[in-house]
């Protein structure tokens, strides 16, 4: 492995790091931590549904779980943020076993549905129950105090972003990598061959939800202000599929091309789709599925290298 | 011949939902023995196999390997008592490289260690695969798909190689050099060959079961069943 390969890594989080150095303007520093987060969330899908596969739209879940727990744990027994997320991280991942469990058995579609129907199981959860204020929402504590409380928390989310990339690398390169791709490309070959596909899926899931339960502490506490339309709805669920994929499923760097494109994008036509934009991302959706299976970073590397890794149909 | 009992399939009845597939079949491998399972279309051959793989479990029945009983074992753990099965239809990892899916065949610790021995072996029996190493399996053409999926069941250094129809969709040139290959390997390991076209399949096997609807007809020596009358009548056309 030359040195090389690490340098666009080395450029990409100096930047991040160095950002309130060449970035002044708070709002351009809010659309980059924007950025940061959505990366998180598109990597831990990655995971899943790009590397195992297994097209989640129901990571909301998760997402949901960690902004809870932040807020609840705090309302409750006013543990404070940090506790929060370690909690909604351990949340996030027994959740994860049990709605694991239980849809991995389902392939295809039924699979689809199924991760659909457990994340609107635990939104309307949020809405019915007392405790959770219903639709009115809860508030979250902050992780910093001001002054510079948003500053603060970007540097809490790099470190989170890091993790989450660092585990990509090593995912892309180890054996439990290669077993979550043979089960994408062929689970009964995969069966036949001894891999337990039950195991690796859910292990991937894991990995996955603890970062998207992570991002979504973070999230609350960035915002202050949680509610089951804003933590645990589908659109969430279908954002992190959508920059996974418009950047390049089972890539290291497609979840991180994909969160920059769409978050700029959606900030940019923000005044003219306003709420138009779950529209905005379902013909998105459709339109990279058609046109652009590897997505942008299949184009990167063909204009780059002139190199095309021959896509194969399946035997 | 040697005469220990390597497989032993007993009595397997096997469903798929409300069809029933397998009416009591029961037959035997011997160590060091090519044995074929023929038949028609439908007749239960794959999922004779299936069911020795752990892919399907029995309704009834038992197999034993090496006296052990194996019945209901998952896959991987029958994967790694020495029984490796190669699908039907050549089920690659379509994306990956011929060397890639060489290395998942040896999924388990216990093979994993002479990983790169056992490639290099596989390549000195298929040359043609050494070359294509890097190739994205799924473009090669059918008769190589078929040697990187016999390639890759050998990779796990099974006892007992479960082959289905290795034959199927290849030209008769590819075919015999398909079957060449595995009577090369049968010096090796001992291989129990699902086959639709019986004479081929009688060519390069000790002995043969024939299977109708699930259910054995006959049995015996290849050379007596190719010469069987019944048989040239009903399979080969003769």
């Amino acid at each position: 492995m030359s040195r090389a390969r690490f340098l666009p890594a080395v450029v990409f989080f100096g930047l991040l790091l160095t950002l309130p150095w060449w970035l002044r303007d708070a709002y351009l520093q809010q659309i980059v931590f924007r950025v940061v987060i959505f990366a998180i969330l598109g990597i831990a899908w990655n995971l899943v549904g790009g590397y195992a596969g297994q097209l989640s739209l129901g990571h909301v879940a998760y997402f949901g779980i960690g902004a809870y727990s932040v807020a609840l744990f705090h309302e409750t027994w006013d543990w404070n943020p940090w506790l929060g997320t370690l909690a909604g991280v351990v949340l996030a991942c027994l959740a994860a076993l049990l709605i694991g469990s239980l849809t991995f058995r389902l392939r295809g579609p039924y699979f689809v549905l199924s991760t659909i129907a457990a994340a609107e199981i635990l939104r309307l959860l949020a809405l019915n129950l007392s405790f959770t204020h219903g639709a009115i929402g809860m508030i979250a504590p902050g992780f910093f105090e001001e002054p510079n409380g948003d500053r603060k928390t970007y540097y809490a989310a790099l470190p989170l972003l890091f993790l989450a990339f660092a585990l990509t690398v090593w995912t892309h390169r180890s054996r439990f990598g290669y077993y979550l791709r043979a089960i994408r490309e062929n689970e009964d070959t995969a069966m036949a061959v001894g891999i337990n596909p039950a195991v690796e899926k859910l292990k991937a899931l894991l990995f996955s939800a603890a970062l998207v339960a992570a991002a979504g502490a973070l999230y609350a506490g960035v915002f202050q202000f949680i509610g089951p339309d804003s933590v645990l709805a589908i659109d969430m669920s279908v954002q992190m599929a959508l920059i996974a994929m418009l950047g390049g499923a089972a890539t290291v760097w497609g979840p991180i091309v994909g969160a920059v494109v769409l978050t700029v994008a959606a900030e940019a036509l923000k005044t003219y789709l306003e709420r138009a934009h779950t529209f905005f991302y379902g013909l998105l959706l459709v339109l990279v599925v058609l046109f652009l299976p590897g997505g942008l970073v299949s184009i990167a590397k063909q204009r780059w290298f002139r190199r095309t890794a021959p896509r194969a149909q399946a035997a | 011949m040697s005469s220990e009992v390597l497989l032993e399939v007993e009595a397997i009845t096997a469903f798929y939902g409300d069809f029933q597939a397998l009416f009591g079949l029961s037959f035997q491998v011997r160590t060091a023995e090519v044995v074929a399972l023929l038949g028609g279309n439908g007749a239960g051959k794959t999922t004779c196999l299936r069911v020795i793989s752990g892919l399907l479990r029995p309704k009834s029945g038992r197999v034993r390997f090496l006296g052990q009983d194996i019945t209901g074992l998952s896959p991987a753990e029958i994967v790694d008592l020495g029984i490796a099965h190669v699908p039907e239809g050549r089920q690659l990892f379509p994306e990956m490289s011929v060397e890639e899916n060489l290395w998942l065949g040896s999924y388990l610790p216990r093979a994993r260690k002479r990983r790169r021995e056992n490639v290099a072996r596989m390549f000195a029996l298929f040359p043609r695969l050494a070359e294509r190493r890097r190739q994205v399996a799924g473009t090669l053409s059918g008769g190589e798909q078929q040697m990187v999926a016999i390639a890759r069941g050998m990779m796990s250094e099974p006892k007992l190689l479960l082959l289905d129809e290795p034959s199927l969709g290849l030209s008769p040139k590819l075919t015999e050099q398909t079957l060449a290959a595995v009577r090369e390997l049968s010096k090796v390991v001992t291989v129990l060959i699902v086959e639709q076209k019986v004479m081929e399949g009688l060519e390069i096997a000790d002995r043969g079961y024939v299977i109708e609807n699930g259910k054995l007809v006959t049995e015996g020596a290849a050379a007596v069943l190719v010469a069987d009358k019944g048989i040239r009548e009903a399979y080969l056309g003769l």
